[in-house]
Protein backbone atom coordinates (compact mmCIF):
# COMPACT_ATOMS: atom_id res chain seq x y z
CA UNK A 1 0.00 0.00 0.00
CA UNK A 2 1.09 3.55 -0.64
CA UNK A 3 1.53 5.77 2.37
CA UNK A 4 1.37 8.84 0.14
CA UNK A 5 -0.41 9.18 -3.18
CA UNK A 6 -0.34 12.47 -5.02
CA UNK A 7 -2.29 12.76 -8.26
CA UNK A 8 -1.89 15.71 -10.63
CA UNK A 9 -1.59 18.17 -7.80
CA UNK A 10 -1.38 21.83 -8.73
CA UNK A 11 -1.00 24.71 -6.33
CA UNK A 12 -1.09 28.28 -7.51
CA UNK A 13 -0.43 31.10 -5.08
CA UNK A 14 -1.87 34.48 -5.88
CA UNK A 15 0.33 37.30 -4.70
CA UNK A 16 -0.47 40.81 -3.59
CA UNK A 17 -2.30 42.25 -6.59
CA UNK A 18 -3.94 38.83 -7.25
CA UNK A 19 -2.96 39.22 -10.88
CA UNK A 20 0.47 37.75 -10.25
CA UNK A 21 0.59 34.01 -9.77
CA UNK A 22 3.18 31.57 -8.53
CA UNK A 23 2.81 27.96 -9.60
CA UNK A 24 4.32 26.15 -6.63
CA UNK A 25 3.21 22.70 -7.82
CA UNK A 26 2.44 21.89 -11.42
CA UNK A 27 0.38 18.79 -12.13
CA UNK A 28 2.57 16.88 -9.71
CA UNK A 29 2.18 13.15 -9.08
CA UNK A 30 4.07 11.01 -6.60
CA UNK A 31 3.74 7.73 -4.72
CA UNK A 32 5.52 6.71 -1.54
CA UNK A 33 5.32 3.10 -0.39
CA UNK A 34 4.62 2.25 3.23
CA UNK A 35 7.75 1.58 5.25
CA UNK A 36 10.01 3.56 2.93
CA UNK A 37 12.25 6.48 3.71
CA UNK A 38 11.48 8.91 0.92
CA UNK A 39 13.72 11.89 0.24
CA UNK A 40 12.41 14.92 -1.57
CA UNK A 41 15.09 17.15 -3.03
CA UNK A 42 14.93 20.45 -4.78
CA UNK A 43 16.43 23.91 -4.82
CA UNK A 44 14.89 26.67 -2.71
CA UNK A 45 11.41 27.51 -3.98
CA UNK A 46 11.03 24.18 -5.80
CA UNK A 47 7.75 23.45 -4.02
CA UNK A 48 8.94 20.85 -1.46
CA UNK A 49 7.42 22.53 1.58
CA UNK A 50 4.26 23.43 -0.34
CA UNK A 51 3.82 19.75 -1.19
CA UNK A 52 4.11 18.68 2.45
CA UNK A 53 1.86 21.50 3.64
CA UNK A 54 -0.73 20.52 1.05
CA UNK A 55 -0.65 16.92 2.20
CA UNK A 56 -1.22 18.09 5.77
CA UNK A 57 -4.07 20.48 4.99
CA UNK A 58 -2.07 23.59 5.87
CA UNK A 59 -2.26 24.73 2.25
CA UNK A 60 -5.18 23.90 -0.03
CA UNK A 61 -4.58 22.47 -3.53
CA UNK A 62 -5.77 24.44 -6.56
CA UNK A 63 -6.51 21.18 -8.39
CA UNK A 64 -5.73 17.49 -8.18
CA UNK A 65 -6.02 15.21 -5.21
CA UNK A 66 -3.90 13.35 -2.71
CA UNK A 67 -4.22 10.58 -0.17
CA UNK A 68 -2.20 9.80 2.93
CA UNK A 69 -2.40 6.35 4.52
CA UNK A 70 -5.25 5.57 2.16
CA UNK A 71 -7.42 8.51 3.23
CA UNK A 72 -8.15 11.73 1.40
CA UNK A 73 -6.11 14.62 2.78
CA UNK A 74 -9.31 16.47 3.72
CA UNK A 75 -9.96 13.85 6.43
CA UNK A 76 -8.70 15.50 9.64
CA UNK A 77 -8.89 12.24 11.60
CA UNK A 78 -6.03 10.74 9.59
CA UNK A 79 -3.67 13.30 11.14
CA UNK A 80 -3.80 11.25 14.35
CA UNK A 81 -1.43 8.85 12.56
CA UNK A 82 0.89 11.51 11.21
CA UNK A 83 3.89 13.29 12.68
CA UNK A 84 5.25 16.53 11.30
CA UNK A 85 8.33 18.58 11.94
CA UNK A 86 8.06 21.85 10.01
CA UNK A 87 11.03 23.86 8.90
CA UNK A 88 11.71 26.72 11.36
CA UNK A 89 9.03 25.53 13.73
CA UNK A 90 8.05 27.65 16.71
CA UNK A 91 6.80 26.23 19.94
CA UNK A 92 4.98 28.33 22.55
CA UNK A 93 8.05 29.79 24.25
CA UNK A 94 6.45 29.86 27.68
CA UNK A 95 6.15 26.06 27.81
CA UNK A 96 8.81 23.64 29.03
CA UNK A 97 10.00 20.83 26.77
CA UNK A 98 7.79 18.41 28.66
CA UNK A 99 4.73 20.64 28.38
CA UNK A 100 5.29 21.16 24.66
CA UNK A 101 5.05 17.40 24.18
CA UNK A 102 1.98 17.15 26.43
CA UNK A 103 0.27 19.94 24.51
CA UNK A 104 0.82 18.33 21.11
CA UNK A 105 -0.09 14.91 22.49
CA UNK A 106 -3.44 16.32 23.62
CA UNK A 107 -3.99 17.94 20.24
CA UNK A 108 -3.26 14.57 18.61
CA UNK A 109 -6.15 13.08 20.63
CA UNK A 110 -3.78 10.77 22.49
CA UNK A 111 -4.74 8.82 25.54
CA UNK A 112 -2.96 10.80 28.25
CA UNK A 113 -2.55 7.77 30.54
CA UNK A 114 1.14 6.93 30.61
CA UNK A 115 2.07 10.06 28.68
CA UNK A 116 4.81 10.89 31.20
CA UNK A 117 6.59 7.64 30.37
CA UNK A 118 6.22 8.22 26.65
CA UNK A 119 7.61 11.75 27.00
CA UNK A 120 10.60 10.47 28.99
CA UNK A 121 11.29 7.83 26.33
CA UNK A 122 11.16 10.34 23.51
CA UNK A 123 13.25 12.93 25.30
CA UNK A 124 15.84 10.25 26.02
CA UNK A 125 15.77 9.21 22.37
CA UNK A 126 16.58 12.75 21.21
CA UNK A 127 19.00 13.30 24.13
CA UNK A 128 16.91 16.04 25.71
CA UNK A 129 15.75 14.45 28.95
CA UNK A 130 17.79 16.70 31.19
CA UNK A 131 16.17 19.77 29.60
CA UNK A 132 12.67 18.45 30.19
CA UNK A 133 11.75 21.08 32.78
CA UNK A 134 13.45 23.97 31.00
CA UNK A 135 11.34 26.51 29.13
CA UNK A 136 11.85 26.26 25.38
CA UNK A 137 12.67 29.97 25.18
CA UNK A 138 16.05 28.97 26.64
CA UNK A 139 16.71 26.25 24.05
CA UNK A 140 19.34 26.52 21.32
CA UNK A 141 18.46 25.91 17.66
CA UNK A 142 19.76 22.36 17.84
CA UNK A 143 17.76 21.65 21.00
CA UNK A 144 14.63 23.02 19.39
CA UNK A 145 15.21 20.72 16.46
CA UNK A 146 15.61 17.69 18.73
CA UNK A 147 12.46 18.61 20.63
CA UNK A 148 10.74 19.10 17.27
CA UNK A 149 11.62 15.56 16.32
CA UNK A 150 10.27 14.27 19.64
CA UNK A 151 7.10 16.26 19.01
CA UNK A 152 6.72 14.66 15.57
CA UNK A 153 6.91 11.22 17.21
CA UNK A 154 4.75 11.86 20.28
CA UNK A 155 1.61 10.26 18.80
CA UNK A 156 3.50 7.17 17.59
CA UNK A 157 2.77 8.07 13.95
CA UNK A 158 2.81 5.70 10.98
CA UNK A 159 3.86 8.44 8.58
CA UNK A 160 6.34 11.15 9.52
CA UNK A 161 7.00 14.29 7.52
CA UNK A 162 10.30 15.94 8.37
CA UNK A 163 11.19 19.27 6.79
CA UNK A 164 14.92 19.92 7.15
CA UNK A 165 15.19 17.86 10.35
CA UNK A 166 18.92 18.40 10.82
CA UNK A 167 18.85 22.14 10.26
CA UNK A 168 20.97 23.79 12.95
CA UNK A 169 22.11 20.48 14.41
CA UNK A 170 25.82 19.72 14.84
CA UNK A 171 27.41 16.74 13.04
CA UNK A 172 27.08 14.45 16.07
CA UNK A 173 23.46 15.46 16.46
CA UNK A 174 22.87 14.78 12.77
CA UNK A 175 24.25 11.30 13.12
CA UNK A 176 21.98 10.74 16.12
CA UNK A 177 18.96 11.95 14.18
CA UNK A 178 19.89 9.65 11.28
CA UNK A 179 20.06 6.77 13.76
CA UNK A 180 16.62 7.66 15.09
CA UNK A 181 15.26 7.67 11.55
CA UNK A 182 16.91 4.32 10.80
CA UNK A 183 15.31 2.91 13.95
CA UNK A 184 11.91 4.24 12.89
CA UNK A 185 12.34 2.63 9.50
CA UNK A 186 13.12 -0.70 11.14
CA UNK A 187 9.84 -0.35 13.01
CA UNK A 188 7.99 -0.04 9.70
CA UNK A 189 7.35 3.70 9.78
CA UNK A 190 7.18 5.68 6.59
CA UNK A 191 9.39 8.75 6.58
CA UNK A 192 9.00 11.60 4.13
CA UNK A 193 12.11 13.71 4.28
CA UNK A 194 12.57 17.19 2.84
CA UNK A 195 16.16 18.27 2.90
CA UNK A 196 18.73 20.17 0.97
CA UNK A 197 21.49 18.16 2.68
CA UNK A 198 21.95 15.73 -0.18
CA UNK A 199 24.52 13.59 1.59
CA UNK A 200 22.00 12.84 4.32
CA UNK A 201 19.24 11.96 1.90
CA UNK A 202 21.72 9.70 0.12
CA UNK A 203 22.56 7.91 3.36
CA UNK A 204 19.08 7.08 4.59
CA UNK A 205 16.56 7.25 1.73
CA UNK A 206 15.15 4.24 -0.08
CA UNK A 207 13.77 6.40 -2.85
CA UNK A 208 14.42 9.95 -3.89
CA UNK A 209 12.53 12.48 -5.97
CA UNK A 210 13.94 15.67 -7.39
CA UNK A 211 11.57 18.56 -7.68
CA UNK A 212 12.16 21.80 -9.57
CA UNK A 213 9.72 24.65 -10.11
CA UNK A 214 6.85 22.50 -8.92
CA UNK A 215 7.56 19.66 -11.34
CA UNK A 216 9.03 16.22 -10.84
CA UNK A 217 12.42 16.07 -12.54
CA UNK A 218 13.41 12.52 -11.59
CA UNK A 219 12.39 9.81 -9.18
CA UNK A 220 13.93 6.49 -8.24
CA UNK A 221 16.25 4.75 -5.82
CA UNK A 222 19.47 6.53 -4.94
CA UNK A 223 21.33 3.95 -7.08
CA UNK A 224 19.09 4.55 -10.06
CA UNK A 225 19.53 8.27 -9.82
CA UNK A 226 23.27 8.30 -9.23
CA UNK A 227 24.20 5.66 -11.83
CA UNK A 228 25.51 7.10 -15.06
CA UNK A 229 24.79 4.79 -17.97
CA UNK A 230 27.09 6.58 -20.36
CA UNK A 231 30.33 6.17 -18.45
CA UNK A 232 31.65 2.78 -17.25
CA UNK A 233 34.68 1.82 -15.27
CA UNK A 234 36.30 -1.38 -16.59
CA UNK A 235 38.83 -3.39 -14.63
CA UNK A 236 40.89 -6.16 -16.18
CA UNK A 237 42.58 -9.10 -14.50
CA UNK A 238 45.96 -8.17 -15.90
CA UNK A 239 47.89 -5.06 -16.88
CA UNK A 240 46.77 -3.68 -20.26
CA UNK A 241 49.47 -3.87 -22.87
CA UNK A 242 50.35 -0.52 -24.51
CA UNK A 243 49.65 -1.82 -28.01
CA UNK A 244 46.21 -3.03 -27.03
CA UNK A 245 45.59 0.25 -25.23
CA UNK A 246 46.46 2.20 -28.37
CA UNK A 247 44.19 0.05 -30.46
CA UNK A 248 41.28 0.46 -28.03
CA UNK A 249 41.91 4.19 -27.66
CA UNK A 250 41.75 4.72 -31.36
CA UNK A 251 38.25 3.24 -31.54
CA UNK A 252 36.72 4.27 -28.23
CA UNK A 253 36.61 7.26 -25.92
CA UNK A 254 38.83 5.99 -23.09
CA UNK A 255 40.46 7.51 -20.06
CA UNK A 256 43.17 5.61 -18.25
CA UNK A 257 42.75 5.33 -14.50
CA UNK A 258 45.27 2.67 -13.46
CA UNK A 259 47.35 0.09 -15.30
CA UNK A 260 44.48 -2.42 -15.22
CA UNK A 261 41.58 0.02 -15.03
CA UNK A 262 40.09 2.60 -17.37
CA UNK A 263 36.96 4.60 -17.96
CA UNK A 264 34.95 4.58 -21.20
CA UNK A 265 32.26 6.91 -22.43
CA UNK A 266 29.75 5.21 -24.74
CA UNK A 267 26.58 6.34 -26.48
CA UNK A 268 24.69 3.13 -25.77
CA UNK A 269 25.02 -0.45 -24.53
CA UNK A 270 25.77 -1.76 -28.08
CA UNK A 271 28.88 0.36 -28.17
CA UNK A 272 29.87 -0.96 -24.74
CA UNK A 273 29.43 -4.58 -25.92
CA UNK A 274 31.48 -3.77 -29.01
CA UNK A 275 34.32 -2.63 -26.74
CA UNK A 276 34.05 -5.73 -24.57
CA UNK A 277 34.20 -7.94 -27.70
CA UNK A 278 37.36 -6.20 -28.88
CA UNK A 279 38.89 -6.66 -25.41
CA UNK A 280 38.06 -10.39 -25.36
CA UNK A 281 39.52 -10.84 -28.86
CA UNK A 282 42.65 -9.16 -27.53
CA UNK A 283 42.66 -11.81 -24.79
CA UNK A 284 42.09 -9.29 -22.03
CA UNK A 285 40.32 -10.87 -19.07
CA UNK A 286 37.56 -8.55 -17.85
CA UNK A 287 37.09 -8.48 -14.08
CA UNK A 288 34.38 -5.83 -13.65
CA UNK A 289 32.25 -3.46 -15.70
CA UNK A 290 30.62 -0.91 -13.45
CA UNK A 291 28.54 2.09 -14.48
CA UNK A 292 30.19 5.16 -13.06
CA UNK A 293 28.47 6.45 -9.95
CA UNK A 294 27.98 10.11 -9.43
CA UNK A 295 27.32 11.55 -6.04
CA UNK A 296 23.72 12.54 -5.48
CA UNK A 297 24.95 16.10 -5.34
CA UNK A 298 26.52 15.85 -8.82
CA UNK A 299 23.36 14.33 -10.24
CA UNK A 300 21.16 16.84 -8.47
CA UNK A 301 23.06 19.79 -9.90
CA UNK A 302 23.21 18.21 -13.34
CA UNK A 303 19.47 17.38 -13.39
CA UNK A 304 18.45 20.80 -12.15
CA UNK A 305 20.68 22.49 -14.74
CA UNK A 306 19.24 20.29 -17.50
CA UNK A 307 15.73 21.13 -16.35
CA UNK A 308 16.52 24.86 -16.30
CA UNK A 309 17.93 24.62 -19.86
CA UNK A 310 14.84 22.74 -20.99
CA UNK A 311 12.58 25.38 -19.46
CA UNK A 312 14.56 28.15 -21.16
CA UNK A 313 14.20 26.53 -24.55
CA UNK A 314 10.47 25.97 -24.17
CA UNK B 1 -14.56 19.44 22.63
CA UNK B 2 -11.22 18.22 24.04
CA UNK B 3 -9.37 20.10 21.34
CA UNK B 4 -11.23 23.32 22.16
CA UNK B 5 -10.31 22.89 25.82
CA UNK B 6 -6.66 22.28 24.89
CA UNK B 7 -6.54 25.51 22.88
CA UNK B 8 -8.39 27.35 25.65
CA UNK B 9 -5.90 25.96 28.16
CA UNK B 10 -2.94 27.10 26.09
CA UNK B 11 -4.45 30.59 25.81
CA UNK B 12 -4.59 30.61 29.62
CA UNK B 13 -0.95 29.62 29.87
CA UNK B 14 -0.10 32.32 27.33
CA UNK B 15 -1.94 34.87 29.46
CA UNK B 16 0.01 33.74 32.52
CA UNK B 17 3.29 33.86 30.62
CA UNK B 18 2.55 37.33 29.30
CA UNK B 19 1.81 38.39 32.89
CA UNK B 20 -1.72 39.39 31.92
CA UNK B 21 -3.22 37.79 35.01
CA UNK B 22 -0.64 39.32 37.32
CA UNK B 23 -1.05 42.72 35.71
CA UNK B 24 -4.85 42.63 36.05
CA UNK B 25 -4.60 41.29 39.58
CA UNK B 26 -2.15 43.98 40.66
CA UNK B 27 -4.13 46.77 38.97
CA UNK B 28 -7.42 45.55 40.43
CA UNK B 29 -5.88 45.13 43.87
CA UNK B 30 -4.46 48.66 43.75
CA UNK B 31 -7.88 50.03 42.78
CA UNK B 32 -9.55 48.08 45.59
CA UNK B 33 -6.94 49.17 48.14
CA UNK B 34 -7.36 52.82 47.14
CA UNK B 35 -11.13 52.49 47.51
CA UNK B 36 -10.67 50.78 50.89
CA UNK B 37 -8.53 53.72 51.96
CA UNK B 38 -11.08 56.24 50.72
CA UNK B 39 -14.01 54.46 52.35
CA UNK B 40 -12.24 54.09 55.68
CA UNK B 41 -11.17 57.73 55.82
CA UNK B 42 -14.56 59.28 55.04
CA UNK B 43 -17.63 59.46 57.21
CA UNK B 44 -18.82 56.22 55.68
CA UNK B 45 -19.28 54.81 59.18
CA UNK B 46 -22.22 57.07 59.87
CA UNK B 47 -23.65 56.22 56.48
CA UNK B 48 -23.18 52.55 57.25
CA UNK B 49 -25.01 53.00 60.51
CA UNK B 50 -27.96 54.53 58.72
CA UNK B 51 -27.88 51.74 56.15
CA UNK B 52 -27.81 49.01 58.79
CA UNK B 53 -30.68 50.56 60.72
CA UNK B 54 -32.92 51.50 57.87
CA UNK B 55 -31.92 49.03 55.20
CA UNK B 56 -30.50 49.59 51.70
CA UNK B 57 -33.75 51.00 50.33
CA UNK B 58 -33.55 54.11 52.34
CA UNK B 59 -34.02 56.74 49.68
CA UNK B 60 -31.23 59.18 50.47
CA UNK B 61 -28.56 56.62 51.32
CA UNK B 62 -29.64 54.45 48.43
CA UNK B 63 -29.11 57.38 46.09
CA UNK B 64 -25.68 58.03 47.52
CA UNK B 65 -24.61 54.39 47.15
CA UNK B 66 -26.13 54.29 43.65
CA UNK B 67 -24.18 57.38 42.65
CA UNK B 68 -21.08 55.83 44.16
CA UNK B 69 -21.58 52.69 42.09
CA UNK B 70 -21.91 54.77 38.94
CA UNK B 71 -18.83 56.82 39.81
CA UNK B 72 -16.85 53.63 40.29
CA UNK B 73 -18.26 51.45 37.54
CA UNK B 74 -18.12 53.88 34.63
CA UNK B 75 -14.33 54.34 34.70
CA UNK B 76 -13.85 50.66 35.59
CA UNK B 77 -15.86 49.69 32.52
CA UNK B 78 -13.59 51.84 30.35
CA UNK B 79 -10.37 50.80 32.04
CA UNK B 80 -11.33 47.12 32.18
CA UNK B 81 -12.14 47.01 28.49
CA UNK B 82 -9.08 49.05 27.56
CA UNK B 83 -6.76 46.64 29.38
CA UNK B 84 -8.62 43.60 28.10
CA UNK B 85 -8.38 44.69 24.46
CA UNK B 86 -4.72 45.52 24.96
CA UNK B 87 -3.89 42.18 26.55
CA UNK B 88 -5.85 39.98 24.12
CA UNK B 89 -4.76 41.70 20.93
CA UNK B 90 -1.79 39.42 20.32
CA UNK B 91 -3.51 36.06 20.87
CA UNK B 92 -4.47 35.52 17.21
CA UNK B 93 -1.46 37.14 15.45
CA UNK B 94 0.93 35.15 17.69
CA UNK B 95 -0.89 31.93 16.88
CA UNK B 96 -0.67 32.68 13.15
CA UNK B 97 3.11 33.07 13.18
CA UNK B 98 4.90 30.90 10.66
CA UNK B 99 6.19 27.73 12.26
CA UNK B 100 3.52 27.85 14.96
CA UNK B 101 0.39 27.70 12.83
CA UNK B 102 1.91 24.97 10.61
CA UNK B 103 2.29 22.71 13.60
CA UNK B 104 -1.17 23.46 14.92
CA UNK B 105 -2.85 22.78 11.58
CA UNK B 106 -0.95 19.51 11.15
CA UNK B 107 -2.80 18.10 14.15
CA UNK B 108 -6.23 16.46 14.05
CA UNK B 109 -8.06 19.63 15.03
CA UNK B 110 -10.47 21.58 12.86
CA UNK B 111 -9.82 25.22 12.15
CA UNK B 112 -13.21 26.11 13.67
CA UNK B 113 -12.14 24.44 16.94
CA UNK B 114 -8.98 26.56 17.01
CA UNK B 115 -10.95 29.80 16.63
CA UNK B 116 -13.57 28.78 19.19
CA UNK B 117 -10.85 27.68 21.63
CA UNK B 118 -9.06 31.02 21.29
CA UNK B 119 -12.35 32.92 21.64
CA UNK B 120 -13.34 31.11 24.82
CA UNK B 121 -9.81 31.28 26.21
CA UNK B 122 -9.60 35.06 25.82
CA UNK B 123 -13.14 35.59 27.11
CA UNK B 124 -12.68 33.45 30.22
CA UNK B 125 -9.39 35.19 31.05
CA UNK B 126 -11.09 38.59 30.89
CA UNK B 127 -14.09 37.34 32.86
CA UNK B 128 -11.90 36.06 35.69
CA UNK B 129 -9.95 39.29 35.87
CA UNK B 130 -13.04 41.50 35.73
CA UNK B 131 -14.90 39.24 38.18
CA UNK B 132 -12.12 39.69 40.75
CA UNK B 133 -12.39 43.47 40.52
CA UNK B 134 -16.19 43.59 40.56
CA UNK B 135 -16.40 41.04 43.37
CA UNK B 136 -13.91 43.08 45.40
CA UNK B 137 -15.94 46.20 44.77
CA UNK B 138 -19.11 44.39 45.83
CA UNK B 139 -17.46 43.28 49.08
CA UNK B 140 -16.25 46.82 49.77
CA UNK B 141 -19.65 48.38 49.15
CA UNK B 142 -21.37 45.65 51.13
CA UNK B 143 -19.03 45.96 54.08
CA UNK B 144 -19.01 49.74 54.16
CA UNK B 145 -22.61 50.50 53.22
CA UNK B 146 -24.37 47.25 53.96
CA UNK B 147 -25.49 47.13 50.33
CA UNK B 148 -25.24 43.45 49.40
CA UNK B 149 -27.31 43.75 46.28
CA UNK B 150 -26.19 40.98 43.89
CA UNK B 151 -27.08 43.05 40.85
CA UNK B 152 -23.67 44.73 41.03
CA UNK B 153 -22.01 41.39 40.28
CA UNK B 154 -23.79 41.28 36.93
CA UNK B 155 -21.52 44.13 35.84
CA UNK B 156 -18.75 41.53 35.43
CA UNK B 157 -20.88 39.61 32.95
CA UNK B 158 -21.74 42.71 30.94
CA UNK B 159 -18.13 43.91 30.80
CA UNK B 160 -17.10 40.42 29.65
CA UNK B 161 -19.90 40.39 27.07
CA UNK B 162 -18.73 43.75 25.73
CA UNK B 163 -15.19 42.44 25.58
CA UNK B 164 -16.37 39.32 23.72
CA UNK B 165 -18.05 41.58 21.20
CA UNK B 166 -14.83 43.50 20.53
CA UNK B 167 -12.69 40.35 20.77
CA UNK B 168 -14.74 38.66 18.03
CA UNK B 169 -13.90 41.63 15.80
CA UNK B 170 -10.23 41.43 16.86
CA UNK B 171 -10.15 37.75 15.90
CA UNK B 172 -11.48 38.52 12.43
CA UNK B 173 -9.05 41.41 11.96
CA UNK B 174 -6.20 39.27 13.33
CA UNK B 175 -6.90 36.54 10.78
CA UNK B 176 -7.17 39.04 7.93
CA UNK B 177 -4.15 41.17 8.81
CA UNK B 178 -2.05 39.14 11.31
CA UNK B 179 -1.55 42.50 13.01
CA UNK B 180 -2.21 42.94 16.71
CA UNK B 181 -1.75 46.71 16.39
CA UNK B 182 -4.43 47.04 13.72
CA UNK B 183 -7.01 44.97 15.60
CA UNK B 184 -6.26 46.90 18.78
CA UNK B 185 -6.58 50.28 17.07
CA UNK B 186 -9.87 49.41 15.37
CA UNK B 187 -11.31 48.09 18.64
CA UNK B 188 -10.23 51.20 20.56
CA UNK B 189 -11.65 53.43 17.83
CA UNK B 190 -15.01 51.72 18.05
CA UNK B 191 -15.04 51.69 21.82
CA UNK B 192 -13.74 55.21 22.43
CA UNK B 193 -14.91 57.15 19.37
CA UNK B 194 -17.51 55.59 17.07
CA UNK B 195 -19.84 53.90 19.52
CA UNK B 196 -20.23 56.97 21.83
CA UNK B 197 -20.67 59.24 18.80
CA UNK B 198 -23.27 57.04 17.17
CA UNK B 199 -25.06 56.55 20.47
CA UNK B 200 -25.41 60.33 20.65
CA UNK B 201 -26.50 60.65 17.00
CA UNK B 202 -29.99 61.78 17.96
CA UNK B 203 -28.58 64.54 20.14
CA UNK B 204 -26.38 66.05 17.49
CA UNK B 205 -28.80 64.92 14.77
CA UNK B 206 -30.67 68.24 15.14
CA UNK B 207 -27.66 69.86 13.50
CA UNK B 208 -27.90 67.54 10.48
CA UNK B 209 -30.49 68.50 7.92
CA UNK B 210 -29.84 65.73 5.37
CA UNK B 211 -32.04 62.67 5.81
CA UNK B 212 -29.50 60.59 3.87
CA UNK B 213 -26.76 61.41 6.37
CA UNK B 214 -29.12 60.57 9.23
CA UNK B 215 -29.95 57.22 7.58
CA UNK B 216 -26.26 56.46 7.10
CA UNK B 217 -25.59 57.22 10.75
CA UNK B 218 -28.48 54.93 11.70
CA UNK B 219 -27.06 52.12 9.58
CA UNK B 220 -23.64 52.55 11.17
CA UNK B 221 -25.25 52.62 14.57
CA UNK B 222 -26.66 49.14 14.02
CA UNK B 223 -23.55 47.76 12.31
CA UNK B 224 -20.89 48.97 14.73
CA UNK B 225 -20.75 47.33 18.19
CA UNK B 226 -22.89 49.30 20.63
CA UNK B 227 -20.40 49.43 23.47
CA UNK B 228 -21.76 52.72 24.85
CA UNK B 229 -25.25 51.32 25.17
CA UNK B 230 -23.85 48.22 26.84
CA UNK B 231 -22.12 50.51 29.34
CA UNK B 232 -25.45 52.19 30.05
CA UNK B 233 -27.09 48.78 30.48
CA UNK B 234 -24.33 47.76 32.88
CA UNK B 235 -24.97 50.83 35.03
CA UNK B 236 -28.67 50.21 35.01
CA UNK B 237 -28.26 46.54 35.96
CA UNK B 238 -25.73 47.37 38.69
CA UNK B 239 -28.22 49.77 40.24
CA UNK B 240 -30.83 47.02 40.24
CA UNK B 241 -33.03 48.73 37.66
CA UNK B 242 -32.92 45.86 35.21
CA UNK B 243 -32.64 46.14 31.43
CA UNK B 244 -35.08 48.50 29.74
CA UNK B 245 -33.90 47.99 26.18
CA UNK B 246 -32.56 44.62 25.03
CA UNK B 247 -31.86 45.83 21.51
CA UNK B 248 -28.12 46.61 22.08
CA UNK B 249 -27.61 43.14 23.55
CA UNK B 250 -29.37 41.42 20.66
CA UNK B 251 -27.59 43.52 18.03
CA UNK B 252 -24.26 42.87 19.75
CA UNK B 253 -24.87 39.13 19.98
CA UNK B 254 -25.69 39.02 16.26
CA UNK B 255 -22.56 41.06 15.51
CA UNK B 256 -20.48 38.65 17.58
CA UNK B 257 -21.93 35.62 15.82
CA UNK B 258 -21.25 37.18 12.41
CA UNK B 259 -17.67 38.03 13.37
CA UNK B 260 -16.91 34.54 14.72
CA UNK B 261 -18.61 32.80 11.78
CA UNK B 262 -16.77 35.09 9.35
CA UNK B 263 -13.48 34.36 11.12
CA UNK B 264 -14.06 30.61 10.85
CA UNK B 265 -15.05 30.82 7.17
CA UNK B 266 -12.01 32.92 6.25
CA UNK B 267 -9.63 30.88 8.43
CA UNK B 268 -10.95 27.71 6.77
CA UNK B 269 -9.93 28.98 3.36
CA UNK B 270 -6.52 30.45 4.13
CA UNK B 271 -3.19 28.90 3.24
CA UNK B 272 -0.44 29.08 5.85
Amino acid sequence: MNAVEVNNLTKIFKVKTKTQQIKALNNFSLYVKEGNVFGLLGPNGAGKTTLVKTLLGIVFPTSGNAKILGEDISNIKIKERIGYLPENHKFPLFLTGENVLKYYAKLSNMDMNGIEKKIDELLSLVKMKKWKKTKVKNYSKGMMQRLGLAQALINNPDLIFLDEPTDGVDPIGRKEIRDVLANLKERGKTIFLNSHLLSEIELISDRVAILNKGELVKEGTVDEITSNHEIYEITTAQKIDSLIWEKLSSEFNLENLEENQFQVKVENSDKLNELLDVMRKSELKISTVVPKKNSLEDMFISLINEDEEKNKNE
Amino acid sequence: MNNILTITGLTFREAFAKKIFIFFFVMSTIVLLILTGIFSSTDATSLTGVMRVRGPNHQMVGSIVGALKLILLTPLYGLGLFLSIFSASSFIPDMLEKGNIDLLLSKPISRAQIIIGKFFGGSIIVFLNVAYLVFGLWLLLGYNFNDWSLSLLLAALIITFTFMLLYSLMILLGILSKSSVLSMMVSFSIFVVFSPLLAARETFGVLISSEIVKSILNIFYYIIPQTSELGTIMNSVALGKGIENYSPIIVSAIFMLIMISGSIIIFNKKDY
